[in-house]
C-alpha cells in the first residue's frame, strides 16, 4: 500500500532531475473505505426496516382475521378471544407506577451527584447506580419473584390493608404478592439507573458561571437547582423521562415473572394479578396452539413496537433540543 | 446614554423569612441522600440475596454436568448452559462488534455533519430503545420461521441486533474524543484517510473501544427475552450437527434456564436457578468492574 | 469613550535615576493628601492576613486590604496572580468547591465574614458579584432582575415592577430593554447581558459590588458604557473591581491594589500607584515589563 510519494533527497537538478510523484497505487482505498463504513453504519437502518417488515408479515394473518378487535376487546383467551386491552392496561399501569417511583428518586440522585458532590461519596453512589444498570433483567425477575413478591404478599400488602389506605378500592382484594403493584415496584428499580444517568449528564451541562451567579445572589442549593438548573435542563430531563418510559414499556422478564400472567379482565386493584403486553407475549408464545395465536402474539409485538417507538422518538426530540440549548447558549 | 438617577424614596423592603428557604433546602437535600441510600440498599440487597441463595448450588457437578431432563435430582449442573451462553454471545459479537465499530467510524470521521449521518444516528438511537423481546421476534420471523426450527444461531442474531446500536453509539462517542489535531497531523503527512483513521485515530482510542466492546457484549450476555423464541433452552450437550447443534436446534443457555426454573416446584431446581444467577452476576459485574479498572474509562461520577 | 475628570499635574518630577512611567490619564479621588484622607474614609471591607488554599497549594499569602466605602477599588496584576481568588473570598463563593479554603479575617462592617457562623445567604445579598462571562439566568429580562428581589423580600406585584424598573435605570439599561422585558435575558447582546447582570445585582440592594473582570468578554464600546456605569454607581455602592486591563483600572478606580503571585505588593490611591509606584515590581508591571 503506497501513498503519494515524493522522492526526497534528490537535489534539484540532480539525478532524475524532477521531484517524482508516484500515483496512488491504492487510490481507490479511500472511497472504498468510505463506502464500507457507510454500509456498516446503514446496517442498523436497514435492519430496522426489515424488522418492521418481518413483524408486519408475520402478524398479517392475525391482522387480517381479527381486524381492530384486539384494540377494542379486553380478554386474551385463544382460540376465540384475542383482546389486547388487558395487556395494554397492565403495561400502562405498571409503567405509571414505575415512573412515579423512579423519576423523583432518579432526579434526587442526579442532583446529589452533581451539586452535593463529595468526591468519595459521588464515586460510591455513581458506581452503585451503574452496577444496578448492569444487572440483567432476569435476575431482577428472580429476586422480585422469590424475595420481594412474598414479602409484599405476606407482610406489606396486608399491612396496607389495615391502614386507612385499605379503604381505597385500588388496595382491595386478596393480596397476591406477585401482582401489579410489585411488578411496578421492581420495574421502577430497573429503570432508575437509566434515568439517573441521563439526568445527571443533562444537569452537568448547565454552565458553571450561571450557577455561581445564582449562588452569588444568595440562593440556596435547591433554589439554584429549581430556578436555574432545571430551566436549562428541562428538555434534557424530559428526554430522560421518556427514555425511561420506553424502557419500562418494553421490559419483559422481570414483569412476566412477577405479575401473574392473568390475561382476562381489567384488574380493579393494585393487589391483583394482571399482565402486560410483553408479559403476555413471553408467557404465551411457547404454548401457542395455532398459527392464528402465534400471529396474534406477533401482532401484540408490533403494537408494542409502535408504542415504544413513539416514545423513543419523542425522547430524541427532547434530548436534541437540550443539546442545542446548552450548545448555543454556552 | 446615561443612567437616570432615581431619587424616589421608597418604602423599606420587607425581608422574607430565611427559615422557610433553608427548610426547603434541607428537606430536598435529605431527600436526595435518602434516594441515594435506597439505591445502594437495593443493590446490596440483590447481591446479598443472589449470593446467599446461589452459593449453595455451586459445586463441581454444577459446572460440569447437564441439567435434569425431567424430575429434579441432585448432581445435575448447568455446564451446557454455560457453553451455550458463551457461544451464542460470541456469535452475536463476531458480527455486531465489527459492524458497530466501522459504522461508528463512518459517523465520527465522515459524518460529523451531513444529513445521511444525522439520519443514521437518529435511527441508531431509536433502535437502541427497541425492547429486547422485539429483537427476539425479529430473529424469529427472519430465521426461525423460514428454517422451521429454533436455533442458537437465531438467538445470536437477535442479540446482535441489540448489540449493534450499543456498540455504534459507544464507539462513536469514544472516537469523537480523539482530538482533531491528531487526525490533521496524520493527514498532513500525506497519509490516505483510511490509513490515518485506522492507524492513528483508532490506535489512540484503543482502550476506550475495547472497553466499549466488552461492555456491549456484557449487556447482551444477560438478556433473556430475545432467546425466548429463538434459542429456547436444552438439557443436552451441544453437538456439531443435527437437532442439538448451534444452527440446527435449541441451544442451552443460562438465562433461559433461570426463566424455566424460577417457577419450578422443586426447590432443588430453584436453587440451581439461583446458582446460575450468581454465576451471571459474578461474570457481568466482575468483568464490568475489571474492565473499568484496567482501562480507566467509564463516566466520571 | 470615557470622559475624563480633571487631571491634576503630578507634584515634583520623579528622581532622575528612576525611569518615568508613561503618562496615564487618571481620575482623582477626593484629591490631594494620601494618608490622612485614606484613614478618615470608612472601610466597607477590611481584609486581614488572608490566606487561601487550593487543596494543599497555597494561592494567597497574608493579604491585607481596605476596601473603602463608596469608592472603586481596583485589583490588578498579571494573570494567575490570585486577583480573582482574592475577590471571591469576599462573598465566600469558593465554598462551592470542596478543596478550596480560606483563612484569616475579612471584616464587613466590622463583622468577620470568614467566621464559621456567618449566614451566607444574607452575606451574598449584601455582597453582589458580576462575573467575567455575562451570565443571565435562563428567564425573561424581568425575571432576571426580579430574581434577587423575589428571593429575599416580600413584595407586591406593583412594587416589584417599580423596583425592577429602578434597577434597570440605575444599571443604564432601561431605555434599551423597556420594551423587551418579557424576552429571554439570553437574547440580549453581550454588553447588554453584562449590564443586565449588574442591574440584577443592584436590584437586591447590595452594599458591596464585586466585579471580576467584567469587561474582558465584552466589545470596547460596551466596555465604555460599563466603565461609565461604574463611576455612577459608586455614589450608592462600594465597588471592588478585578481587571487585567491596567488602563481600565487607571480610568475607573480610586484605589488600586497590585497583586503578584498571591501577595499584595502595593496598595494605594490610583494616582499614586500609576504615577509614583513605591515598589519596583509595581512599576515594572505598570510599564509593561511583564504581565
Amino acid at each position: 500500500m503506497s501513498t503519494a510519494e515524493v522522492e526526497i533527497g534528490t537535489p534539484p537538478g540532480g539525478a532524475g532531475a524532477k521531484a517524482h510523484v508516484r500515483r496512488h497505487h491504492f487510490s481507490w482505498g479511500d472511497p472504498l473505505f468510505r463506502w464500507f463504513t457507510i454500509a456498516c453504519a446503514a446496517a442498523v437502518a436497514v435492519a430496522m426496516f426489515v424488522l418492521i417488515g418481518v413483524l408486519v408479515k408475520n402478524s398479517w394473518l392475525a391482522i387480517h382475521t381479527n381486524g381492530v378487535s384486539p384494540l377494542t376487546h379486553v380478554d386474551w383467551a385463544p382460540p376465540d378471544q384475542f383482546g389486547a386491552l388487558s395487556s395494554l392496561f397492565g403495561t400502562f399501569v405498571t409503567t405509571v407506577i414505575a415512573m412515579i417511583i423512579a423519576v423523583p428518586l432518579a432526579l434526587a440522585i442526579a442532583l446529589l451527584l452533581v451539586e452535593l458532590v463529595h468526591p468519595v461519596v459521588s464515586r460510591v453512589v455513581g458506581t452503585t447506580v451503574e452496577m444496578l444498570a448492569a444487572v440483567p433483567s432476569i435476575i431482577f425477575g428472580l429476586w422480585g419473584f422469590l424475595v420481594i413478591a412474598p414479602l409484599m404478599g405476606n407482610h406489606v400488602e396486608p399491612w396496607i390493608q389495615t391502614t386507612w389506605l385499605g379503604h381505597l378500592p385500588i388496595f382491595s382484594g386478596t393480596p397476591f404478592g406477585d401482582d401489579i403493584l410489585t411488578a411496578g415496584l421492581v420495574l421502577s428499580l430497573m429503570i432508575l439507573p437509566f434515568i439517573t444517568a441521563v439526568s445527571r449528564d443533562v444537569l452537568k451541562m448547565v454552565p458553571t458561571v450561571t450557577k455561581e451567579a445564582g449562588y452569588g445572589m444568595g440562593s440556596t442549593t435547591w433554589e439554584v437547582t429549581r430556578k436555574i438548573s432545571m430551566r436549562y435542563a428541562l428538555s434534557g430531563i424530559a428526554g430522560a423521562v421518556f427514555l425511561g418510559l420506553g424502557r419500562a414499556l418494553g421490559e419483559t422478564m422481570a414483569v412476566a415473572l412477577i405479575i401473574g400472567g392473568l390475561t382476562t379482565g381489567i384488574p380493579h386493584s393494585l393487589f391483583s394479578q394482571g399482565t402486560t403486553v410483553s408479559a403476555t407475549i413471553a408467557l404465551n408464545f411457547g404454548e401457542a396452539q395455532s398459527k392464528l395465536e402465534t400471529s396474534a402474539l406477533i401482532e401484540l409485538a408490533l403494537i408494542l413496537f409502535a408504542i415504544t417507538m413513539v416514545f423513543q422518538a419523542l425522547a430524541q426530540v427532547w434530548l436534541a433540543r437540550a443539546r442545542r440549548m446548552s450548545g448555543s447558549r454556552a | 446614554m446615561s443612567a437616570s438617577t432615581v431619587n424616589v424614596v421608597r418604602s423599606p423592603l420587607k425581608p422574607r423569612r430565611m427559615a422557610g428557604r433553608r427548610l426547603a433546602n434541607g428537606l430536598i437535600t435529605t431527600g436526595a441522600w435518602i434516594a441515594a441510600a435506597i439505591g445502594i440498599f437495593v443493590m446490596g440487597w440483590i447481591l446479598f440475596t443472589v449470593v446467599i441463595h446461589g452459593i449453595g448450588a455451586w459445586n463441581w457437578a454444577f459446572f460440569t454436568k447437564l441439567p435434569p431432563q425431567g424430575q429434579y435430582s441432585p448432581g445435575h449442573g448447568i455446564a451446557n448452559c454455560i457453553v451455550g451462553t458463551i457461544l451464542i454471545t460470541f456469535g452475536a459479537a463476531i458480527v455486531g462488534l465489527p459492524l458497530g465499530f466501522f459504522g461508528a467510524i463512518y459517523l465520527s470521521e465522515f459524518g460529523r455533519t451531513g444529513r445521511v449521518a444525522s439520519a443514521i444516528r437518529a435511527i441508531t438511537n431509536i433502535v437502541l430503545g427497541v425492547p429486547s423481546i422485539i429483537a427476539g421476534m425479529f430473529a424469529y420471523g427472519l430465521i426461525v420461521v423460514p428454517s422451521h426450527h429454533y436455533s442458537g444461531f437465531a438467538g445470536s442474531f437477535a442479540l446482535m441486533f441489540i448489540m449493534l446500536p450499543v456498540m455504534t453509539r459507544t464507539a462513536e462517542d469514544i472516537l469523537n474524543l480523539v482530538p482533531n489535531e491528531l487526525r490533521e497531523s496524520a493527514l498532513a503527512m500525506g497519509v490516505p484517510r483510511w490509513r490515518a483513521t485506522l492507524g492513528v485515530v483508532v490506535k489512540a482510542a484503543r482502550s476506550g473501544l475495547i472497553t466499549g466492546g466488552i461492555l456491549a457484549v456484557l449487556r447482551v450476555a444477560g438478556e433473556t427475552a430475545p432467546l425466548l423464541f429463538t434459542a429456547l433452552s436444552s438439557p443436552y450437550w451441544m453437538t456439531l450437527r443435527g437437532p442439538s447443534s448451534y444452527f440446527g436446534g435449541p441451544t442451552a443457555n443460562l438465562t433461559m434456564f433461570i426463566w424455566n426454573s424460577a417457577n419450578a416446584p422443586d426447590p432443588g431446581l430453584v436453587r440451581m436457578a439461583w446458582g446460575a444467577a450468581l454465576l451471571i452476576i459474578v461474570a457481568v459485574l466482575g468483568v464490568n468492574i475489571l474492565t473499568r479498572l484496567l482501562f480507566q474509562r467509564g463516566k466520571e461520577w | 469613550m470615557v470622559e475624563l475628570m480633571d487631571t491634576t499635574e503630578p507634584g515634583a518630577p520623579p528622581p532622575a535615576t528612576r525611569p518615568v512611567p508613561p503618562r496615564l490619564e487618571v481620575s482623582t479621588p477626593g484629591a490631594g493628601h494620601e494618608g490622612a484622607e485614606f484613614d478618615a474614609l470608612p472601610s466597607k471591607l477590611s481584609v486581614r492576613d488572608l490566606d487561601f488554599f487550593y487543596g494543599k497549594e497555597q494561592a494567597l499569602f497574608g493579604n491585607d486590604l481596605e476596601i473603602k466605602e463608596n469608592r472603586v477599588t481596583a485589583i490588578i496584576g498579571p494573570s494567575g496572580c490570585g486577583k480573582s481568588t482574592h475577590l471571591r473570598c469576599y462573598n465566600r463563593i469558593y465554598e462551592l468547591y470542596r478543596d478550596q479554603k480560606a483563612a484569616g479575617e475579612i471584616m464587613l462592617d466590622g463583622e468577620n465574614i470568614l467566621a464559621s457562623g456567618t449566614d451566607l445567604l444574607s452575606l451574598r445579598r449584601r455582597v453582589g458579584m458580576i462575573f467575567q462571562k455575562p451570565s443571565p439566568f435562563p428567564m425573561t429580562v424581568f425575571d432576571n432582575i426580579a430574581y434577587g428581589l423575589r428571593m429575599h423580600f416580600k413584595l407586591s406585584r406593583s412594587e416589584l415592577s417599580e423596583r425592577v424598573q429602578d434597577a434597570l435605570k440605575r444599571g443604564a439599561l432601561w431605555e434599551e430593554v423597556k420594551n423587551k422585558l418579557n424576552e429571554p435575558g439570553l437574547a440580549l447582546s453581550g454588553g447588554q447581558q453584562q449590564r443586565l447582570c449588574i442591574a440584577r445585582a443592584i436590584a437586591a440592594e447590595p452594599e458591596l459590588i464585586l466585579m471580576d473582570e467584567p469587561c474582558s468578554a465584552i466589545d470596547p464600546v460596551a466596555t465604555g458604557k460599563i466603565e461609565e456605569l461604574v463611576q455612577e454607581l459608586k455614589s450608592s455602592y462600594t465597588i471592588a473591581l478585578v481587571t487585567h486591563n491596567m488602563q481600565q483600572a487607571a480610568r475607573v478606580s480610586d484605589y488600586t491594589a497590585f497583586f503578584f503571585e498571591g501577595r499584595i505588593i502595593e496598595f494605594g490611591s490610583t494616582t499614586q500607584i500609576f504615577e509614583n509606584p513605591a515598589e519596583r515590581q509595581t512599576e515594572e508591571y505598570i510599564t509593561g515589563r511583564f504581565g
